[in-house]
C-alpha cells in the first residue's frame, strides 16, 4: 500500500511537531522495480522530499520481493541466493540515488523469522550471504551510507523451530558466519511486552533490556565500536492481549525507555517505537500498538511522549 | 439383455446417483451443490448435529473466562449463546480459541460462529456476516444521579475523571481542543477512576469504557450513563456469509431477547462484581 501524496505530508509534519529526529520508513523493492531494471522512484522521491523539509532523518527499510524476482507462489519475504545480487542492484541504486538524504538502510525486517524470511526456516548464514552481497553492492555506490543489519524479531523460540530463531542465537550465529564486515549499525527490535523497562535484562526474558544482550554479543564479537540503533519497539496497551499493559503504564514505560536509552546506552544512535500510524484499524491488539489513530487524532501517549520531548517530562 | 432389463438398469443407476446427490447436499457444508440451492449448509449441519458451535476467547470477563472451579468457560457470552441455542432447540458447543484466530476458525468451519466479544469490522463484511450489536463497549460520559450535566457540552468548568491514556483520556483532551473547558482527572485504572466519582466530591462526572460502567451498575453503584457511546465499540456474533438461516435465526433471538428483557437481565448476571 503506497500512501498518498497528501498523507506522507501528514505524517511526518505530525512526527516533526512531535519532536522526531528520526522515522524508519519502508521502502518495498516490488513496489519500485515492478519489472527488471525498470525502476519507478515517484513514491519514494516524495516521501524523502516530504521527510526532509520536516527535517526528519529517514532510516529506510529495504526488502519485499517483486514477483518477477521469485519463483511462483512464494512470498514477497522470499529471495533465494541468485538473487540476492537484484536484491543489492535495487538497494544500491536507492543508496545512490538518495546520497545525501539518506544515510541509514536496513538490510531485511526480523529475518529469524520464518514469516518475514518466506516462511522457510530461518537461516544466520543465509541472511550474511545476502549482507555480504547487497553492503558491498550499496558501499559501491554510496560509500556514505550506514548499513543496519540484523532488525531481529526479539524471541524465545527454542531450538530447532520451524518458527523462529532466538535472536541471541542468530545474532551470533551471523557473527560465526562472518557478518561482522558486511554492516556499519546494528538495527534493534525492542519490544516490552508487560514488563518494566527497568526490569533486568535476562536471556530467557523478553523486554527493553534484551537489547543490553544484544549488545554484549557485539563486544564480544568485536564490534563494541559499532553503534545500534532501535528501529522497532514499545508496548502495547490492548485490553485483552496478554502481553500488554495499562494505557498509563505504556506511557509511563514508553517516556523511562526513552530516559535509559538517553542516559545509559551511548552506543545507541536512536529509539525509534512502533508504531505512528497505520493506514488502517487492524481491529485487533496491533492497533493498540500505535501513537496516532488513523484519522491521526492524537491518542494521549502521543501527547505525553510530545511533552517529554519538549523537556515538560510527566 | 433385453431393452426393458437395459433400461431398468438404467433408472436405477440414475436413482443411485440422485440419491447420492441429495445425501451430498444434505450433508456436505458449502458444496457447490449446496451453493447452487441457495441453502445454509452451515444451518444444516447444526441442526442435523443439534449442536451450535460457538468460538470463544475465554480470557475476557465478564464476557467470557473459564470457571476456576470447573475449568469450563462461563460469561455474557456463553450465557447469551446457550439463551440462544435454547430457542432452536440446540445444544452450544463452547469451543476455547485464541481471540486473533477466531475468523480463521470460523472460516475453516471448525465453528459455526464467533460470539466473544468480537467489535463489529466494517473491513471484514464481504468475507463474514455479522449480526446486529449485542452490546456496545464504547466510551461513555457518566455522572451521579441528579448531575447537571446531560451532554459533553455541560463540562466546561467541570472535573472528569479518567484513566491515564485511556480513549476516555483521548475523548476528554479532544473536547478541550474544541474548547470546553473540562479539567481531566487522571487515574491509573478504570476502576479507580469510577471510585472517584463515589468518594471526591470535586469529580463531576466520569469518562469511562461503557463494560466498566455497566460492570458497577449491575454492582448497585449509583452511577447514570449521558446519552449514547462517545466512542462505539459493537460487539456481534460473526458468522459464515453464506449462513443465511443462521443469520436471521441469530437476529430473531437478539430481537427477541432484547424486547423481553431477558438481554439486560443476563448483563447484570454476568456484570454484577464477583470480588
Amino acid at each position: 500500500m503506497k500512501l498518498s501524496h497528501g498523507r506522507s505530508n501528514i505524517r511526518w509534519n505530525w512526527c516533526a511537531r512531535w519532536g522526531a529526529p528520526w522515522i524508519v520508513e519502508y521502502f518495498p523493492w516490488a513496489y519500485v522495480e515492478g519489472q527488471p531494471g525498470q525502476f519507478d522512484w515517484s513514491h519514494s522521491d516524495q516521501v524523502i522530499d516530504m521527510a526532509q523539509r520536516q527535517g526528519l532523518s529517514v532510516v529506510a527499510r529495504l526488502g519485499f520481493v517483486p514477483e518477477w524476482a521469485r519463483p511462483k507462489d512464494t512470498s514477497p519475504l522470499y529471495l533465494d541466493e541468485e538473487r540476492f545480487a537484484d536484491f543489492g542492484r535495487y538497494a544500491a541504486e536507492f543508496a545512490r540515488r538518495y546520497a545525501g538524504k539518506v544515510d541509514h538502510i536496513i538490510i531485511w525486517n526480523e529475518p529469524n523469522l520464518a514469516l518475514e524470511w518466506g516462511y522457510t526456516k530461518p537461516d544466520p548464514v543465509k541472511y550474511t550471504a545476502l549482507l555480504r552481497t547487497v553492503y558491498t553492492m550499496i558501499k559501491a555506490a554510496n560509500p556514505d551510507v550506514q548499513v543496519l543489519a540484523g532488525a531481529l524479531a526479539p524471541t524465545l523460540a527454542p531450538p530447532g523451530s520451524e518458527s523462529g530463531e532466538n535472536d541471541l542465537t542468530f545474532l551470533q550465529a551471523m557473527y560465526d558466519a562472518g557478518a561482522a564486515p558486511y554492516f556499519d549499525t546494528l538495527a534493534i527490535h525492542a519490544y516490552g511486552w508487560h514488563f518494566d523497562p527497568d526490569d533486568p535484562a535476562h536471556p530467557d526474558v523478553v523486554n527493553f533490556r534484551r537489547t543490553e544482550l544484544l549488545r554484549d554479543i557485539m563486544v564480544r564479537n568485536g564490534d563494541g565500536d559499532k553503534q545500534a540503533m532501535i528501529t522497532e519497539g514499545g508496548w502495547n496497551d490492548h485490553p485483552r492481549w496478554t502481553r500488554a499493559v495499562r494505557p498509563g503504564t505504556r506511557i509511563a514505560y514508553t517516556i523511562r525507555a526513552y530516559e535509559i536509552a538517553q542516559d545509559e546506552w551511548p552506543w545507541l544512535d536512536a529509539v525509534s517505537l512502533w508504531a505512528f500510524r497505520y493506514p488502517w484499524d487492524q481491529n485487533s491488539y496491533q492497533d493498540y500498538f500505535t501513537f496516532v489513530r488513523t484519522d491521526f487524532e492524537p491518542k494521549p501517549i502521543f501527547e505525553e511522549v510530545k511533552r517529554y520531548t519538549q523537556g515538560h517530562g510527566s | 439383455m433385453t431393452v426393458k432389463r437395459k433400461w431398468l438398469m438404467a433408472g436405477g443407476l440414475f436413482l443411485l446417483v440422485l440419491i447420492g446427490l441429495l445425501g451430498w447436499v444434505v450433508g456436505g457444508q458449502g458444496t457447490p451443490f449446496g451453493l447452487y440451492f441457495g441453502r445454509d449448509s452451515t444451518w444444516h449441519a447444526m441442526e442435523k448435529r443439534s449442536v451450535w458451535r460457538v468460538g470463544v476467547d475465554p480470557s475476557f470477563p465478564p464476557f467470557e473466562w473459564l470457571d476456576e472451579t470447573t475449568g469450563k468457560p462461563i460469561g455474557f457470552d456463553v450465557a447469551l449463546a446457550g439463551r440462544l441455542a435454547e430457542t432452536w432447540d440446540m445444544q452450544v458447543e463452547i469451543v476455547p480459541i485464541g481471540f486473533d484466530s477466531l475468523l480463521d476458525a470460523l472460516r475453516a468451519n471448525k465453528i459455526d460462529s464467533v460470539l466473544s466479544a468480537y467489535p463489529y469490522d466494517p473491513r471484514l463484511t464481504r468475507d463474514f456476516a455479522f449480526s446486529q450489536p449485542y452490546f456496545d463497549a464504547g466510551l461513555q460520559l457518566a455522572v451521579r444521579p441528579g448531575s447537571p450535566i446531560h451532554a459533553p457540552a455541560d463540562l466546561g468548568g467541570k472535573r472528569v475523571a479518567v484513566e491515564w491514556g485511556s480513549a476516555g483520556d483521548m475523548v476528554g483532551r479532544r473536547l478541550q481542543r474544541e474548547g470546553i473547558d473540562v479539567a481531566l482527572a487522571p487515574f491509573e485504572t478504570p476502576d479507580l477512576a469510577l471510585n472517584a466519582l463515589f468518594v471526591d466530591n470535586s469529580i463531576d462526572a466520569l469518562l469511562v469504557d461503557n463494560v466498566t460502567l455497566r460492570q458497577a451498575q449491575a454492582s448497585g453503584r449509583p452511577v447514570v450513563a449521558i446519552g449514547e457511546p462517545l466512542e462505539s465499540v459493537p460487539y456481534v456474533v460473526v458468522m459464515p456469509t453464506r449462513a443465511r438461516e443462521l443469520q436471521q435465526r441469530v437476529h430473531d433471538g437478539l430481537v427477541h431477547l432484547t424486547e423481553s428483557g431477558a438481554l439486560r437481565t443476563l448483563e447484570e448476571t454476568w456484570f454484577a462484581r464477583r470480588d
